[in-house]
């Protein structure tokens, strides 16, 4: 760790030794003693000394209180609080009179009452009673800064943490202090929606109520809450959370600190996404196709004995479209039932991933700490693990370089071509400067096949094996992609027949019931048994459906990009049993020994893949395992270079929003993240077709005709249209657009 | 005998003109500081112990000393002059870009080069719009005449804020953000405009420099009342006087002097009441106190500050409720919101003194409001806070009868008789220039 020099500080009679340059605040902690503070918030950036609550008194400076968060540990000093000394103790006292001299103290009905800083502190250094006689300040209240999030600015105390969030952290600039002194007030611009991936994280900086996520509005107290430590699964970043529970209910989600991971950050999607669970047109009973008389309920007796009988009818001619969502348990159960108790071994996964990469593994934090970063690839990187997005932010702030290579990037090229792209980044000076530097990092932010090997093969290339600092990282689809694909292949050696006519399709899971692949080759199979959540999805076409589970409702462990190894916990009852448990019971009528608990699995399944580690050893906060060592691996071939695109047409790219998904369709507070149905065009494009973002536009590619409004993206490569995934439907390839 | 320093040759002259400021030497000391090495330049100022005009009184050459070498930190260096003059009572700044806008932009190059500075920042306020125009017409004159060398004169208008005449504020705001005041340190030294090493000094404190330079430091020593209180103050003489104005007269001088013997006493005869000494945030003095020379020990000594020489005459028919309620008032629009006490205790003084002076509060209430003054008093993030409570303070503090009579009496015991005429209002500057170098004892 750091040799910092060592110094020590004095507090309230107590010594304690610190690294020179630690924060007071800290360093008052080492030594057991609190110095109170709203506005302070390192990770905020540096202190800004606004709200006064940490005011100390500290020897040999001027005889007055100081802001004890704005001072760091020097070598002998002494410093007083509020415990020891009168100066400091009649300060932090006139301080939270100040704030409460205009706050309504309406905590019986504030969300925010009984975990409130403001309560807490004026319980431990505040006037018991008022002096104000006066009319306090009053605002019109609660404002709705966005659908998510309501604001009550006579609750704000101005300690200007959610503006700063604002501007240093997400960096989107929307939330700002409008007015002057008393009358000053939190805004957003012409008091548009507060939109983003990370607006969510005010609410959980906020000192008090004011700033209050609308979900739980008024339904919550925090002490009847239950929090259950677990993990997101929505995305592959896998940020640590707490999930809030009420009578088995789901309420909110905050994050839970993973230093390496998350920083205590999460987006929005994370945090509000939990109402899927219990949206309108969930599945909680098994379902059966009838002929002439569509889907009937059944018992679940009934149902494993119909998915028996599919699964023996088919002979072996067995597929499995896996989701990548699925917990590493209910993964390997799955294909210990199929590979084993009925030799079949074809699978459709959601997405390639592979080992290859674990040579240059390394906590996301390092991106804090790197001097380069090149990110390859097609899409943005808040769009697929919205948390790399922040720390990229964080080490741009801290003068690193960024280098986006990619249709939006600093370096455009076209869609589908980082492959080449990245033999090209080789020879070029960017390229030796990678080679070179000692903190570079590279990211792979794109869809398409061969994403991993190709970036093994480059940061092998560029000697990143054997430098600490440099990583690379693959930014993959899905939540538990990698985990997915291990487990299957971990189930048997065996190698599955080819071309043999398809007997039953297992659609396992909502992403991969939503994959058009699959649902192609549904249409090859003589029948099809679906696992899914939502009626929309794989119902029309499912000849028996059983209902699906949440990362909320599952025991388990989930594979994060980093290839971090975290632990699910159940935070909600789900309304069905959990996949494993009727996995285990179908296992037994196959003679395949499966336990239904998730702890025992782990164990059988890590003894084969994660080199025997135990739920013990992942723990609350699961610590990285330790980098592989590099093997030059084949080169995998180019994916085809898609075609240029002929006479005036666009090229089209498709994305998947970060708010989108069959989760995010479900959540109403939600909605007003979502893409409007839009084409973004270049700048060059755009004024080449006489065409102004708002504008209406036909869009059209092989008889495939849309309506859609245009966007100008001065980011977006020329020649390129991209659309989101929702919103492009059967448009591919090239697109015509016109007004 | 006193001599203009700042204002020298102002008085007979229209110094505006590039020609005449040359005329009476102007622009002859930047070419001898700069053919000076920097440590020089900076020596001088510490002999002649100039210090900080803006009201801090701090020392002019030790804060350029502050400046760390590029060798330490590899950042430009940058110059920012204050003339965001908002603090009421005081309207040097303005004449001084007025009469001898030449004098600023010379003593703006010298400080470029004693710091090593390639950029100027001159913050004008906003309302200075006929001072700005001058000093524009001023610094192109000089722009052509080549003397600006390599160096860049920015001026930049403010937009009607008080913070921003605060140093950490302004530099805030010249940065294109909400003008709020910074945390110290680190000090603009260090880390100031652009988290860049920066010099932000007063208009006057840098116009000064031209002159030290051509009396030398040594004799600029000798001049007000040494040691710390050297040289010349443009007094803003305001309030219930015959003769309003600036007044640029040695330091030392007495309140007394000022008011009878250059501003012409009361008018009509009325009775003095008191005295602010250096702006409307100043700590108030009696009429019994107005013997005391206008210099930093001495007044110090009464519990009050130079501050910006602003003297405001007060006289009897002034209610110091009202004043105080005021003076509150300004402070409380003025308040940026940014920190606590200011944010919130500037709204709660006023509220006190409209009770008091509607005849509404109580006695604890007296009490309650010297507290809340004490608990804004030295917690703040910048001196805002205190320049409110500070006055309301010495006002109940110096004239609690006064205040007690409104509580006893259940009204003002003015019964609508008084008047704050003309005070904390600008003295009209446009129709004379009472600028006097005759007749004052030095």
């Amino acid at each position: 760790m750091s040799t910092a020099e060592l110094v020590t500080v004095t507090i309230d009679e107590r010594s304690v030794q610190v690294p020179k340059g630690t924060g007071l605040v800290e360093t008052a902690a080492m030594a057991g003693i609190e110095i109170p503070v709203f506005c302070y918030e390192p990770r905020l950036g540096a202190a800004v000394g606004a709200c006064r609550m940490c005011l100390v008194e500290v020897e040999g400076m001027p005889p007055k209180p100081q802001a004890g968060c704005t001072l760091s540990a020097q070598e002998g000093m002494v410093v007083k609080t509020a415990r020891t000394s009168e100066l400091a103790r009649s300060a932090q006292n006139a301080t939270l009179e100040f704030i409460l001299v205009n706050h309504p103290l309406d905590c019986p009905v504030c969300d925010k009452g009984g975990e409130c800083p403001l309560q807490d502190l004026t319980f431990r250094y505040g006037p018991g009673r008022t002096r104000m006689t006066f009319e306090k300040r009053t605002f019109e209240k609660p404002i709705p800064i966005s659908p998510a999030i309501s604001l009550d600015r006579e609750r704000c105390i101005l300690c200007y943490r959610c503006t700063r969030f604002s501007e240093s952290v997400s960096e989107d600039g929307q939330l700002v202090a409008v007015n002057r002194g008393a009358q000053s007030l939190i805004a957003t611009f012409e008091d548009e929606p507060y939109t983003g991936p990370f607006t969510g994280n005010v609410t959980e900086l906020c000192p008090v109520g004011a700033l209050l996520p609308t979900q739980p509005r008024f339904e919550i107290r925090p002490w009847e809450l239950q929090s259950v430590p677990t993990v997101c699964g929505l995305c592959p970043v896998g940020c640590n959370i707490d999930v809030n529970q009420r009578e088995g209910k789901v309420k909110r989600i905050l994050s839970r600190n993973h230093p390496e991971l998350d920083e205590g950050w999460l987006c929005d999607k994370g945090r509000f996404g939990f109402s899927h669970l219990y949206a309108q047109d969930r599945i909680t009973d098994p379902l059966r196709r009838v002929r002439r008389r569509g889907l009937e309920e059944l018992s679940w007796a009934d149902a494993l004995d119909e998915a028996e009988r599919l699964l023996r009818a088919a002979e072996g001619r067995i597929a499995v479209a896996l989701s990548g969502s699925e917990t590493n348990e209910h993964a390997y159960g799955l294909a210990k039932l199929i590979r084993r108790g009925l030799a079949s071994h074809s699978a459709v996964l959601p997405e390639e991933t592979g080992a290859g990469l674990d040579a240059f593994r390394a906590p996301l934090a390092a991106i804090r700490d790197a001097e380069l970063v090149v990110v390859l690839g097609d899409d943005p990187v808040a769009e697929r693990a919205p948390i790399a997005d922040l720390w990229l932010r964080k080490a741009r702030r801290a003068g690193a370089e960024i280098v986006e290579l990619g249709p939006l990037g600093d370096l455009q090229v076209a869609p589908g071509t980082t492959a080449q792209a990245c033999r090209k980044l080789l020879r070029s000076e960017l390229g030796s400067r990678l080679r070179t530097s000692e903190r570079a990092i590279l990211i792979w932010s794109g869809g398409g096949a061969g994403g991993g090997s190709h970036l093994a093969a480059l940061a092998g290339e560029l000697g990143f094996a054997a430098k600490p600092g440099c990583a690379a990282f693959l930014l993959p689809e899905t939540a538990n992609g990698r985990g997915v694909a291990e487990a299957w292949a971990a189930a048997s050696d065996e190698e599955g027949a080819e071309d043999q006519p398809l007997g039953l399709l297992i659609v396992s899971g909502d992403e991969a019931a939503a994959n058009p692949n699959v649902r192609a080759l549904a249409e090859r199979a003589e029948s099809v048994l679906a696992i899914t959540m939502f009626h929309t999805l794989a119902v029309g076409w499912s000849d028996l459906v059983l209902p699906g589970t949440s990362y909320l409702e599952r025991d388990g462990t989930y594979v994060n990009l980093e290839g971090r190894i975290q632990r699910l916990r159940r935070a909600a009852i789900p309304p069905a049993p959990d996949e494993l448990a009727w996995i285990a019971e179908l296992a037994a009528r196959f003679q395949v020994e499966l336990s239904p608990h998730p702890s025992l699995v782990f164990s059988e399944l890590s003894e084969r893949v994660f080199g025997g580690v135990t739920y013990e050893d992942l723990g609350e906060q699961a610590r990285l395992p330790e980098r592989a060592p590099f093997a030059a691996t084949a080169e995998s071939p180019d994916e085809p270079v898609p075609a240029e695109a002929a006479g005036g047409g666009l090229q089209l790219l498709r994305y998947r929003p970060l708010f989108s998904g069959a989760a995010v369709e479900r959540v109403p507070e939600l909605q007003f993240q979502r893409p409007p149905p839009q084409i973004e065009l270049s700048a060059e494009d755009a004024s080449r077709l006489g065409v102004s973002s708002g504008q209406p536009l036909s869009v059209r590619s092989n008889g495939t005709s849309l309506e859609l409004k245009a966007a100008v993206n001065r980011h977006l490569r020329p020649g390129t249209a991209r659309i989101a995934e929702e919103h492009a439907r059967r448009l591919h390839g090239s697109v015509e657009v016109s007004p | 005998m006193a001599e203009l320093i700042v204002l020298a040759g102002a008085q007979d002259r229209d110094l505006t003109q590039l020609a005449e400021y040359r005329a009476v030497g102007g622009y002859v000391q930047l070419e001898r500081a700069r053919a000076l090495a920097p440590t020089s330049v900076i020596e001088e100022l510490n002999t002649a112990n100039l210090r900080g005009r803006g009201g801090a009184f701090f020392p002019t050459g030790k804060k350029m000393q502050f400046i760390p070498s590029r060798e330490q930190i590899d950042k430009p260096h940058y110059v920012c002059v204050n003339a965001d003059e908002s603090e009421p009572g005081t309207f040097k700044d303005r004449e001084i870009m007025q009469r001898v806008p030449h004098r600023l932009l010379e003593g703006c190059l010298i400080a470029a080069h004693a710091i090593d500075a390639q950029h100027v920042f001159i913050y004008i306020r906003g309302e200075y719009l006929a001072e700005f125009e001058l000093l524009k017409t001023a610094l192109d004159d000089a722009r052509e005449a080549g003397l600006l060398g390599e160096t860049v004169i920015v001026l930049h208008r403010g937009a009607g804020a008080y913070i921003c005449g605060e140093e950490s504020g302004l530099l805030e705001s010249l940065e294109g953000k909400r003008g709020q005041p910074r945390s110290r340190p680190p000090f603009p030294a260090s880390s100031g405009l652009y988290a860049s090493p920066t010099l932000i000094n007063n208009v006057e404190t840098i116009a000064t420099i031209p002159k030290v330079l051509e009396l030398g430091g040594a004799e600029y020593a000798r001049l007000g009342a040494p040691p710390d209180s050297t040289g010349t103050r443009l007094f803003c003489v305001s309030g219930n006087v015959v003769k309003g104005g600036n007044y640029e007269l040695p330091m030392g001088i007495t309140i007394r002097e000022v008011i009878y013997d250059l501003a012409g006493g009361i008018p009509e005869g009325r009775e003095l009441k008191a005295v602010i000494p250096g702006g409307s945030s100043m700590p108030i003095l009696s009429a019994d106190q107005i013997d005391v020379p206008l210099e930093h020990d001495a007044l110090r000594a009464l519990d009050t500050f130079l501050g910006a020489a602003a003297v405001i005459v007060i006289d009897d028919r002034a209610c110091m409720v009202q004043l105080g309620l005021r003076v509150a008032q300004f402070y409380m629009h003025e308040s940026c919101g940014k920190c606590t006490p200011c944010r919130e205790g500037t709204r709660w003084l006023v509220q006190l003194l409209e009770a008091i002076e509607a005849g509404q509060a109580t006695h604890s209430q007296l009490e309650l409001l010297l507290d809340v003054c004490d608990r804004i008093l030295g917690k703040c993030l910048c001196p805002l806070g205190d320049a409110a409570a500070m006055p309301v303070a010495s006002y109940v503090v110096k004239f609690r009868e006064e205040f007690r009579a409104h509580v006893d009496q259940g009204r003002c015991p003015f019964g609508g008789a008084s008047s704050l005429e003309g005070l904390f209002a600008p003295v009209d500057q446009h129709g004379q220039h009472p600028v006097l170098a005759e007749g004052v004892p030095a």
